[in-house]
C-alpha cells in the first residue's frame, strides 16, 4: 500500500487542532491503516525479539506520515493522541473477536486447541477494560483519556499534560484516581 | 455515582494518597465527618489505589498486553481448512472436532485399521518453523511411548503434502473444564479424577517426561466409563507462544519477558502454572504436582487458589500468597487429610512439595481407601440405627449390644483417622531429615527467640513499668505477660496456651495467630519482631499451676493450626471449643516423632532450635 503524501497527514493534523473535527475524519482511516500494518508487521515473526513497544511503532508510524520538515512538538502530540484512540480501537477488535468467538467442535474440545496464542480470557480482559473506560469517560472524561493516551497510545505524563493543555501534576493525579477506579470496577466485577 | 460525589471522591482521594497512615487515616476521617458511605467509598479507593501500584496493574502500555492477541490473529489467517469427506493420506475427514491458534483439529478414520482418531492439522504457519517442528516431533516420538491408561495415546505424527498432523486416540467425552462447568462434584468423584490424572503423570514422569500444562481444559472424562485421560503430553513443551511451557535455555528470557510485558490481562491458563515456571526457572515433575493441586483445590472449592482479575494480579498469589484453606471455602467440611494433601502440592518451594507424583498418588488412594471404607461403616451402622428406634419393644438388652457395637465402629473410625493424622506428621517430621538435598549439606534446622514482658496490675490498671521476664519466674495472680518472638528464618507462628488443667480432655487457647493480629497472618519474616497480643496483655485465669505456652514456628504453614484462627476471638478468649479440635492439636504437640528442641536461656532471650523444618516447644510458666 502506498502512504498517502506526508503532507497531507501534517496538514490534516493542523486543521485538526485548530478545532476542524473533520480533519480527523479524514486522518482516522490513514492512520488506522498505518498502525495496524505496523502493528502486524511487528508482531510477526520477521522479528526475532518479539517485543513490541507502542511508542516506537507510534513514532515510525509519525515518521512515516507525518512531513519532517515541519516537525514540531504539538503536532506530534496531537499525532500521538490520534494515535491512542487508534491503537485502543485495533485493540479492543482484536480482543472483542477473540473474547466472544465461538469455540470450536462441542463432542470433543481436543488439547491443540487449548494450545492456541489467545484465549478468550485475555481478550475478554481488554474488552472489560474498555468498557470501564467508556464509563469512566462518561463519569470524567479527562481522566479517560489520560487513560487513553498513556495505556493505548505510550504517551507519558509530560506529553499527556501538552496535548490535554493541563500541567503534569493534574495528569498524574488524573492517573492515579482513574487507574484506582479502573481496578475497582475490574476487581469487583471480575468473572472467576 | 452522581458527579458532586465523584467531585468529592476524587478530591478526597486526591491528598489523601499524598499522605501516609495516621495522617491518611485522619485526613479521610476529617473530610468525610458523619458520612460514612462517603468515607467508605474513598478508602475503598485508596485501597485500589494501593493494590493497583503494587500489582502494576495497565502500567505498561496496551499493544504489549494484547502482543499474543495479534500474533494469534497472524497464524489464524493461514489456517487450512479441510473439508469434510476429503483424503488425508490414509485417514477420511468425518467432521471438524474444533481449531485453534496451532491449527484444526479433525475427527477421520482411519482406513488402514479401521478406527476413528482424532486429526490434529498445524497450521502451516507452525509446520514452516524448522525448529519447532523438530521439537515437535520428537516430543510426539517422547509421548507416542508412554503407554498407560491414562494418558491419550499418539498413533502417528505424519506430512502429508506439506501439511503436518497428528493423529491420537479419539475420546468421546468432555474435559473437566467442562464437567466443572455443569456440576459440583462430589469428593468421591474427585479423588477419582485426581489419582487417574496422578497415575498418569507418575508413568510420565518415570519415563522423565514433564508435562508442564496440567490444567481442566487438557484432562478428558471419557463418557461411558469416565476413565479420564491427560492430553498433550509432551506437546506443550513446544509451544513458543505461552510462558507457561518455557523451557529450554533459550526461551527462558524469552519467557520472562513474556510477564513482564503482561500487565494487566488475564492469560488463558496462567492460573495452574506453578512459581518456577511463572518464573521462567527450569522446571521438573513437581511442576505438575502442583498444577494437579491447583486443580484439585480448584475441582473441591469451585473455586482456584490462585485466581486476579489480571495476570499480574494472578502471579503475584501465585509467587507470594497462600491460598485461602479448602477448610475454609467449602460448604460441607473436608477431610483434613485432602487438606494436607492439597497444600503440600502447592508448596511454592519444589523442595518443600510432594517430590513425586507417587508419593502424592499413594497418600490420595489412602485417603480414598480410608473414606470408603468409612462410607462402608456409615452404610451399614445407619439401618441399625434404625432397628433399635423401630425395634425398641424387643428389650434393653438387645439395644444395649447395638449400641456398642455402633460405638465400637465409631471407635475403629475414629482411630483410623488418628492413625492417619499421627503417620502424616510423622513422615512430614521424617521427610524433613530425610530429604535434605545431599549428604554434606547442613540439616535442616529451626530457630527461634523469644522474650516475654511483664506487666504488674492493681485493680485493673497498670502498675509500676513493664518488665522484661528474666527466666521462668513464679507469677503473682495480677501479672500479664506480652510474649515477643523474632527469628532468622522466615517461618509460620502457632502459639497455643495449655492451662494447668486437670481434666482429662485436653483444651488449649489459640494466642496467635487471630483474625487481627499480624494483619491476621501467621507468617514472621525473617527478623521481624512480632509483639502476642499487640495491643493487650495476657492474663492468667484464676487456676493456679503451671501454663505451657506451646511456640510451633514451622518452614511451611500448617493447615491444622490455621483452622485454629477462627478461635482467637474476645467471646471464647481464644478457647478451642471442638474437641476434635484439641485432640488434633495435642496430637500435634506431643507427637513423639518431633525432634526435641534445645533451648539456650540468656537472660531475658531464649533461643530455641530444633532440627527439621518444624520446631515444636513448650515455654512452662508457672502462676500462684
Amino acid at each position: 500500500m502506498k502512504n498517502p503524501p506526508r503532507h497531507q497527514i501534517t496538514e490534516l493534523l493542523a486543521e485538526w487542532r485548530e478545532g476542524k473535527q473533520s480533519a480527523l475524519d479524514e486522518l482516522y482511516p490513514l492512520v488506522y491503516d498505518e498502525l495496524h500494518r505496523l502493528a502486524r508487521r511487528y508482531m510477526s515473526r520477521e522479528r526475532k525479539d518479539h517485543t513490541l513497544q507502542t511508542t516506537a511503532l507510534i513514532n515510525e508510524a509519525y515518521v512515516r506520515l507525518v512531513d519532517q520538515k515541519n516537525v514540531n512538538w504539538a503536532n506530534r502530540s496531537h499525532f500521538f493522541a490520534i494515535s491512542a484512540q487508534i491503537m485502543r480501537r485495533i485493540l479492543i477488535d482484536h480482543a472483542r473477536r477473540h473474547a466472544y468467538a465461538k469455540r470450536g467442535g462441542g463432542a470433543q474440545q481436543v488439547s491443540l486447541e487449548e494450545v492456541a496464542a489467545i484465549t478468550p480470557e485475555q481478550g475478554r480482559e481488554l474488552v472489560r477494560l474498555d468498557e470501564a473506560l467508556k464509563s469512566l469517560a462518561e463519569q470524567d472524561p479527562r481522566r479517560s483519556q489520560v487513560v487513553e493516551l498513556r495505556y493505548f497510545g505510550g504517551l507519558n505524563n509530560e506529553e499527556i499534560a501538552v496535548v490535554l493543555h493541563v500541567s503534569e501534576n493534574t495528569v498524574t493525579r488524573d492517573w492515579n484516581m482513574a487507574r484506582a477506579w479502573l481496578y475497582q470496577q475490574l476487581t469487583e466485577n471480575a468473572t472467576p | 455515582m452522581n458527579p458532586e460525589r465523584w467531585q468529592q471522591v476524587s478530591h478526597i482521594f486526591k491528598s489523601a494518597i499524598s499522605l501516609d497512615g495516621e495522617a491518611r487515616a485522619a485526613y479521610v476521617a476529617g473530610q468525610c465527618g458523619n458520612d460514612e458511605s462517603l468515607r467508605a467509598e474513598v478508602e475503598k479507593l485508596i485501597a485500589s489505589h494501593q493494590r493497583a501500584s503494587e500489582e502494576n496493574f495497565i502500567s505498561g502500555h496496551a499493544v504489549d498486553d494484547a502482543a499474543e492477541l495479534l500474533l494469534g490473529d497472524e497464524a489464524r489467517a493461514h489456517t487450512t481448512a479441510l473439508n469434510n469427506g476429503q483424503q488425508l493420506g490414509s485417514y477420511l475427514i468425518l467432521k471438524k472436532l474444533g481449531a485453534g491458534g496451532m491449527g484444526e483439529v479433525y475427527l477421520a478414520r482411519d482406513s488402514r485399521l479401521d478406527r476413528t482418531v482424532a486429526l490434529k492439522v498445524l497450521s502451516p504457519d507452525v509446520s514452516a518453523d524448522q525448529r519447532r517442528m523438530q521439537r515437535f516431533r520428537q516430543e510426539a516420538k517422547v509421548a507416542s511411548s508412554l503407554n498407560q491408561p491414562n494418558i491419550l495415546t499418539i498413533y502417528e505424527f505424519g506430512e502429508v503434502k506439506e501439511l503436518t498432523f497428528l493423529a491420537t486416540e479419539f475420546i468421546d467425552g468432555q474435559t473437566l473444564r467442562e464437567h466443572l462447568r455443569e456440576k459440583r462434584l462430589k469428593l468421591p468423584e474427585i479423588l477419582d479424577i485426581a489419582i487417574q490424572v496422578l497415575a498418569a503423570l507418575d508413568a510420565a514422569h518415570e519415563a522423565s517426561i514433564v508435562h508442564r500444562d496440567i490444567k481442566p481444559e487438557n484432562v478428558m472424562i471419557r463418557r461411558r466409563d469416565h476413565v479420564v485421560k491427560v492430553l498433550d503430553f509432551g506437546l506443550a513443551k513446544v509451544t513458543e507462544k505461552r510462558p507457561s511451557v518455557l523451557v529450554e535455555h533459550e526461551s527462558d528470557l524469552e519467557a520472562a519477558t513474556a510477564f513482564k510485558t503482561a500487565p494487566g490481562i488475564i492469560m488463558g491458563t496462567i492460573n495452574y502454572m506453578s512459581p518456577e515456571q511463572a518464573q521462567a526457572h527450569a522446571v521438573d515433575g513437581r511442576t505438575d504436582i502442583w498444577s494437579t493441586g491447583v486443580m484439585i483445590y480448584e475441582m473441591v472449592a469451585g473455586s482456584m487458589p490462585f485466581s486476579g482479575a489480571t495476570s499480574s494480579h494472578t502471579i503475584v498469589q501465585i509467587l507470594e500468597k497462600d491460598p485461602v484453606p479448602l477448610a475454609r471455602v467449602t460448604r460441607e467440611p473436608i477431610p483434613g487429610e485432602l487438606e494436607r494433601i492439597v497444600t503440600k502440592s502447592i508448596v511454592k518451594d519444589p523442595d518443600e512439595r510432594y517430590q513425586t507424583a507417587k508419593d502424592m498418588l499413594i497418600d490420595l488412594r489412602s485417603l480414598k481407601k480410608q473414606l470408603d471404607l468409612k462410607a462402608e461403616i456409615d452404610r451399614t451402622s445407619s439401618p441399625d440405627v434404625q432397628r433399635v428406634v423401630v425395634g425398641a419393644a424387643d428389650g434393653p438388652s438387645k439395644k444395649r449390644v447395638l449400641l456398642i457395637a455402633i460405638a465400637a465402629m465409631v471407635l475403629v473410625t475414629a482411630a483410623i483417622f488418628a492413625f492417619n493424622i499421627w503417620r502424616s506428621w510423622r513422615e512430614r517430621a521424617a521427610t524433613s531429615v530425610v530429604t535434605s538435598p545431599s549428604p554434606p549439606v547442613a540439616i535442616d534446622e529451626r530457630t527461634l527467640t523469644y522474650w516475654i514482658t511483664v506487666q504488674k496490675f492493681r485493680d485493673g490498671k497498670a502498675f509500676g513499668n513493664a518488665f522484661p521476664l528474666a527466666g521462668e519466674i513464679n507469677f503473682e495472680a495480677d501479672y500479664r505477660i506480652r510474649v515477643h518472638i523474632r527469628s532468622s528464618q522466615p517461618g509460620y507462628l502457632y502459639i497455643l496456651n495449655e492451662g494447668p488443667t486437670t481434666s482429662a480432655a485436653p483444651e488449649f487457647n489459640v494466642v496467635f495467630p487471630s483474625e487481627t493480629a499480624n494483619n491476621g497472618s501467621s507468617f514472621l519474616p525473617a527478623g521481624q519482631v512480632v509483639q502476642i497480643p499487640e495491643k493487650t496483655w495476657l492474663q492468667f485465669d484464676k487456676q493456679q499451676g503451671v501454663e505451657k505456652l506451646w511456640l510451633v514456628f514451622s518452614e511451611a504453614a500448617v493447615p491444622e493450626l490455621e483452622a485454629l484462627k477462627q478461635f482467637a476471638n474476645r467471646q471464647t478468649k481464644g478457647l478451642i471449643t471442638d474437641v476434635t479440635q484439641n485432640k488434633t492439636v495435642q496430637y500435634f504437640l506431643t507427637n513423639p516423632s518431633l525432634s526435641k528442641p534445645g533451648a539456650e536461656k540468656g537472660e531475658t532471650l531464649t533461643t530455641v532450635k530444633a532440627a527439621g523444618k518444624l520446631l515444636v516447644y513448650a515455654v512452662k510458666l508457672e502462676h500462684h
